[in-house]
């Protein structure tokens, strides 16, 4: 019997001081003090030699190598000792950020400038400006160094078409546009520049990490539940049939903060998407902070009803801990909450599993991981968690069994 | 019938104004610093709707963080917490008002709200505000149990808002009303019994309000409600034509209504051809009689980078020339 309510990352983990500090000018023995703290943590053995080697060189190029190959190695290695049964790809130490990470290695696309998000927080927005292609390989650099050193199963994330398509300007898409409507122009040239980025960048690279070795792919889309619409839903739809077609590899969807709709509509869809193996979605940043099994308690949950109602018949990545900041209050023996942190316990986790294993039904579909990735928590929060994530988890199969 | 251009939310900060918010969230630039740069762009934005032939000029809410922040900081019974809601479909956020109370204006301040000071001498002055309507839709109701009651406290409310910024010689209102026409957010969508309430909220809301109100609808096709639109006592109604087909439009006999036209789309970067437009305004023209035209972006322009922004205010500019030529 396989082994119930393993865990898995989700993706991205902080940038340490020193990667990205490295990553811009020589670094100073200083600087690799924190790495040298966490090298004893992690079991890095040769901290020394890949340190004394990156203060060294002199060459630019050969340092950022470096310090990208040795942060993914901790990334990786942090996973594992946390007791992660899945190694992602080191907590995407080699991306500048999901969307900027692939837009960057688009020939035809280029960041306009930042647009305002909410308070003092923007992004960075691309713009198609003629037909796409891909300039170089995104994923694979970052995958071969992570063969090189994951011990366990290696799930890599990417992100999605659709997302990648929502959060851009269509430009050149639209302006060869010719039906009369501007309505009708926006959503001809979405689906054109969809399917673009479909065949010309993500099925050359799927197929890169393919050939490469990698046999799970996790597709990032959390743009897909912000269009509830019936004919953004189809689109998302058939650009995920046709990203997957033909390919010998497990896939799994990352979704995640919802409009106030919740998972409904994705619910609806997801029997529709070909070979996804498993939809990974948070829902611990709607659940209360309470320990129990009743529906008040894991009222955050709740949507898990919709996909089964659907007929959805994969597995579940089940978020069972918040990667914001969290301000409200914790119950007793559900955790602790830390500055701007909550710690989830063992205890928790193991409730939130336990609650969606009456939903869903079969314990073996079941995976634990946090919301979304920890890349706004530092890393002692993120080991924290994770840790604990890990606890709930053998507490949930030991309630079970 | 006159024609003129007008700002329709809030403008999109600079890279400069941008990098220096981000320096300041981390500590390595005073407030005082984004205070003078917010201060010199709301004046640029000032400059560039003289220079385009404005006539009601807006300070371009540089300083707002999001479309409801300075409504909910000025009414009781309404607290903002620290969760952040999706704006529409968009990929950006609003901190969602929380309804604890009942509602009634708080402690005003006009300065949230309208750099008025840097407004010298520009007798036409608007402002945007969220409707009544939009504004209950998108907040969080934990105390009233009849949600028109909550409605009509919202704009009774923003009556006083609205008093103490005409104080500050604000003349035109554009009332946001996006939820009228676009809920993406909700399982199913409003039905004309609701429209009626949220039409009678914004009728009580500029009943004796002093000023020019326009109800903006935008994200969303306005056909369905545009009848409804059309009785509304206010001096002009807003129509994102991104979402509404000008042929679904019902045709109507002399409107006295001004109407402003979303013909530009805040949330492509493509700039508009001018002439494209004034077409376009024209067949709105030749569809529906209106006493006034006002050509708009569909909603805030800050979904587009400053410099995108401000090249499709020129582009609607020289629009309007070629509409004038035209006629």
């Amino acid at each position: 019997m396989p082994k119930l309510f393993p865990v898995q990352e989700i993706g991205s983990l902080a940038k340490p001081k020193w990667r990205t500090k490295g990553l811009r000018q020589q670094l100073s023995t200083q600087d690799l003090s924190e790495a040298e703290e966490w090298a004893a943590k992690l079991g890095i053995q040769d901290f020394h030699n890949r340190a004394k080697s990156i203060l060294k060189t002199g060459d630019d190029k050969e340092r950022v190598k470096a310090i990208l190959e040795l942060s993914t190695l901790y990334g990786l290695r942090l996973f594992e000792t946390t007791g992660v049964d899945n190694d992602g790809v080191g907590g995407e130490q080699q991306r500048v950020e999901m969307y900027e990470h692939v837009i960057k290695a688009v020939q035809g696309m280029n960041l306009l400038g930042h647009v305002h998000s909410f308070d003092n927080k923007y992004f960075n927005k691309g713009v198609a400006e003629s037909k796409i292609s891909r300039k170089h390989p995104i994923y694979v650099p970052e995958f071969l160094d992570v063969k090189k050193y994951a011990h366990r199963a290696v799930k890599v994330p990417i992100t999605g078409p659709y997302t990648l398509v929502d959060w851009s300007f269509s430009g050149y898409y639209i302006q060869k546009q010719d039906a009369s409507s501007p309505k009708t122009r926006k959503i001809e040239a979405k689906r054109e520049f969809l399917l673009d980025i479909v065949e010309e960048i993500i099925r050359p690279e799927i197929r890169d990490l393919v050939d490469a070795g990698a046999s799970w792919i996790q597709i990032d889309e959390p743009a897909v539940t912000t269009h509830p619409e019936p004919q953004e839903m189809e689109l998302f739809v058939e650009a995920w049939n046709e990203t997957v077609k033909g390919f010998n590899c497990k896939f799994s969807d990352h979704t995640c903060y919802p409009s106030e709709t919740g998972y409904k509509v994705l619910a609806e869809y997801a029997p529709k998407l070909d070979k996804c193996d498993q939809l990974a979605l948070e829902f611990a940043n709607r659940d209360t902070s309470r320990l129990g099994l009743d529906e008040d308690s894991r009222e955050g949950y709740s949507d898990l009803k919709h996909f089964v109602d659907a007929g959805f018949s994969g597995e579940f990545g089940l978020g069972v801990a918040h990667v914001h900041d969290f301000t409200g209050n914790v119950s007793s023996g559900a955790g602790k909450s830390v500055g701007r942190d909550l710690i989830e316990s063992p205890e928790l986790v193991r409730d939130r599993l336990l609650f969606a294993t009456k939903i869903i039904g079969d314990p073996a579909k079941i995976w634990a991981n946090p919301d979304c990735g920890l890349r706004t928590r530092t890393w002692d929060v993120a080991f924290a968690k994770l840790a604990n994530i890990t606890k709930g988890a053998e507490l949930a199969r030991e309630a079970y069994q | 019938m006159s024609l003129e251009i007008q700002l329709a939310g809030i403008h999109p900060r600079s890279e400069r104004l941008i990098e220096l918010t981000r320096s300041y969230e981390r500590a390595k630039a005073s407030w005082s610093q984004v205070e003078v740069q917010l201060e010199q762009e709301t004046r640029e934005v000032i400059k560039l709707q003289e220079s385009l032939g404005f006539k009601h000029f807006s300070d371009g809410s540089l300083g707002w963080q999001d479309q409801l922040r300075p409504v909910t900081r000025s009414l009781k019974g309404v607290e903002s917490g620290t969760r952040y809601s999706r704006w529409f479909d968009t990929n950006t956020f609003y901190q969602k008002p929380i309804i604890v109370g009942k509602v009634s204006a708080g402690d005003i301040d006009p300065k949230n709200f309208l750099r008025a000071e840097l407004l010298t001498g520009k007798r036409g002055r608007k402002v945007t505000l969220p409707g009544p309507y939009t504004f209950s839709q998108l907040s969080e109701n934990k105390h009233y149990k009849n949600h028109a009651d909550l409605l009509i406290d919202i704009a009774i409310a923003e009556r006083e808002i609205i008093r103490r910024l005409k104080n500050e010689g604000v003349t035109l209102f554009q009332l946001s009303e996006p939820c009228l026409v676009y809920q993406p957010y909700r399982e199913s969508f409003r039905d004309q019994s609701e429209v009626d309430l949220a039409l009678g909220a914004i009728r009580s809301l500029v009943k004796d309000s002093p000023g020019d109100f326009v109800v903006q609808t935008y994200f969303g096709d306005a056909a369905p409600v545009f009848p409804d639109l059309l009785d509304l006592p206010v001096f002009g109604v807003g129509i994102d034509l991104f979402e509404t087909d000008i042929f679904s439009l019902n045709e109507q006999e002399k409107t006295s209504k001004a109407f402003v036209l979303g013909v530009v789309d805040s949330r492509e970067s493509f700039v508009e051809n001018p002439n494209w437009i004034a077409d376009t305004a024209r067949k709105f023209s030749e569809k529906v009689d209106a006493r006034e035209l006002v050509l708009a972006s569909n909603s805030d322009l800050k979904f587009v980078p400053q410099g995108i922004a401000n090249q499709k205010l020129e582009a609607l500019s020289k629009a309007s020339e070629l509409f004038d030529g035209g006629q």
